[in-house]
């Protein structure tokens, strides 16, 4: 089955030093790499800090545009991975499994047809 | 609970399995036969409603404990565990599973319509767990369990039947669950929990509604089933990994023994909530140690651990339940009768304190014996 991970900001982002951060960075990217190199999963995306969002909002056809991100900065998805597993225990274990200090992942089924 | 089984539980023993493992089961399995036969039969039937349960007939105990980790899956809520577990695994209606938690039945359809639909969508996977997460999953059923009997055994609403047969449930959950894992601990420390709780059934209700533990006629326990209880639980006690559940039992068991109120074996109690704090750190808990460290040790020492607790049980009548009768101990009447007022003020279901006080046995201790 293929389920998005959803992988928020944490605090880790916002405290302690350059180097213990960088040491944070590395590790996720030893994860990404092995989760790919394995198949698990098949896309991903870091994205740009939330004060670089702009949310257009959309009500009865109409547009306005917010300058700004949609949830609060420390709710806010710093990042994406679409994962290919055989049930959502396994997306669990994977999800677990992001080596960072805080945070969240939220596993959402992706609708395949 | 004999000197031995408190030290089995306290000195996490090698002691080993005992000699006929297994025989003990048939020995203190309740004598329902017929009941059991009608079980394994909506058993079957209801297997067909849960998503993604094989076509195959079900081979046990396998399928079944597959079927309760399913139903008790952490991406499922605590209600939906609840409602999935009876209707599949116990086998009763949705009408009867309203009924009994007091819900309209339409409310309580959905609620399993959406978890099935959140088991085939989100691709919950149908099989145990793997051994590393079972201490983890364990925990959820055993939660669901106890649950079903909390609501049979402790809920004052809805026809008393209706809630013996839940209490009931919940028994044959746990015996099941003790079946198929049976070198796990903590399910045979909730089965002998909550037999030791069913053998005073007859004895908590009166003329007068509920009751409680120290005004219980002791006559009316039933004997042999406490004696087949305490038996689960020192096997529980000889796997050598102590739960909470197994505490709780043990702390139940203690009461059990005692020929009277007055005789209950307040040191051995202290020991085993101190011990029950170490795994669930919540603060009901420490008032209830509160309550027993005043039979220990006198209600100076105990109103010092009450009144740490106040930013947390501030809103629960129970606290001040408890302080009132502690410093009425104490001589303190003005200020005793302040905090009557307040645990009044608190609860006002008079049916309801009274559950709550006997969720709390001890708590009632002082006002029943001073």
């Amino acid at each position: 089955m293929k389920y998005v991970l959803l992988l928020t900001q944490g605090a880790w982002q916002e405290e302690g030093s350059e180097e213990s951060k960088g040491e944070v960075y590395a590790r996720i990217g030893g994860w990404f790499e092995k989760l790919r190199a394995d198949g698990t999963i098949v896309d991903a995306m870091q994205l740009q800090p939330p004060h670089t969002a702009t949310t257009a909002v959309i009500e009865d056809g109409r547009s306005t545009l917010i300058d700004r991100a949609l949830l609060e900065a420390k709710e806010a998805v710093g990042g994406y991975a679409v994962i290919e597993v055989a049930d959502l225990d396994a997306a669990l274990a994977i999800a677990r499994s992001f080596p960072v200090p805080d945070g969240k992942v939220e596993v959402r089924p992706a609708v395949e047809h | 609970v004999s000197e031995a089984v408190v030290e089995a539980l306290a000195q996490w023993p090698e002691r080993g399995v005992p000699e006929r493992p297994g025989a003990w089961l048939f020995t203190t399995a309740r004598n329902k036969g017929l009941d059991r036969l009608r079980r394994e039969r909506t058993y079957r039937r209801k297997l067909e409603l849960l998503a993604r349960i094989p076509e195959s007939p079900a081979r046990e105990p396998d399928d079944r404990l597959r079927l309760i980790f399913t139903c008790c899956h952490p991406a499922l809520g605590g209600d939906a565990q609840v409602a999935l577990t009876l209707r599949a695994v116990v086998g009763l209606t949705s009408a009867e599973i309203a009924r009994a938690f007091l819900i309209p039945e339409a409310t309580l359809v959905k609620r399993i319509t959406r978890a099935k639909r959140k088991i085939v969508v989100a691709g919950v996977p149908y099989r145990e767990p793997e051994p590393e997460d079972l201490p983890e999953r364990l925990t959820q059923v055993l939660r669901v369990i106890y649950l079903v009997f909390n609501e049979g055994y402790f809920t004052t609403s809805g026809p008393q039947g209706l809630r013996r047969e839940l209490a009931d449930d919940s028994e044959w959950l746990a015996s099941q669950l003790v079946a198929w894992l049976p070198g796990e601990p903590e399910p045979l420390g909730l089965l002998a929990l909550i037999r030791l709780h069913l053998a005073r059934w007859k004895a908590r209700s009166g003329p007068g509604g509920l009751v409680l533990l120290p005004d219980q006629d002791r006559t009316l326990w039933d004997r042999e089933r406490i004696a087949g209880a305490t038996r689960i639980l020192e096997r529980a006690a000889s796997l050598g990994r102590l739960g909470p559940y197994q505490i709780e039992a043990a702390i139940v068991a203690v009461h059990c023994e005692a020929p009277a109120w007055e005789n209950t074996d307040w040191p051995q109690l202290l020991e085993l909530y101190s011990l029950l704090e170490y795994f669930d750190s919540s603060p009901v808990v420490t008032l209830n140690r509160a309550v027993v460290v005043a039979q220990v040790r006198g209600p100076r020492a105990a109103l010092e651990l009450v009144d740490g607790l106040r930013p947390a049980l501030e809103r629960y009548h129970l606290f001040h339940a408890v302080r009132a009768s502690l410093l009425r101990r104490l001589g303190s009447q003005s200020e005793a009768a302040e905090e009557d007022a307040a645990a009044l003020r608190l609860t006002s279901n008079p049916a309801e304190r009274a559950i709550l006080a006997e969720r709390l046995e001890f708590a009632q201790t002082h006002e029943s014996s001073t």
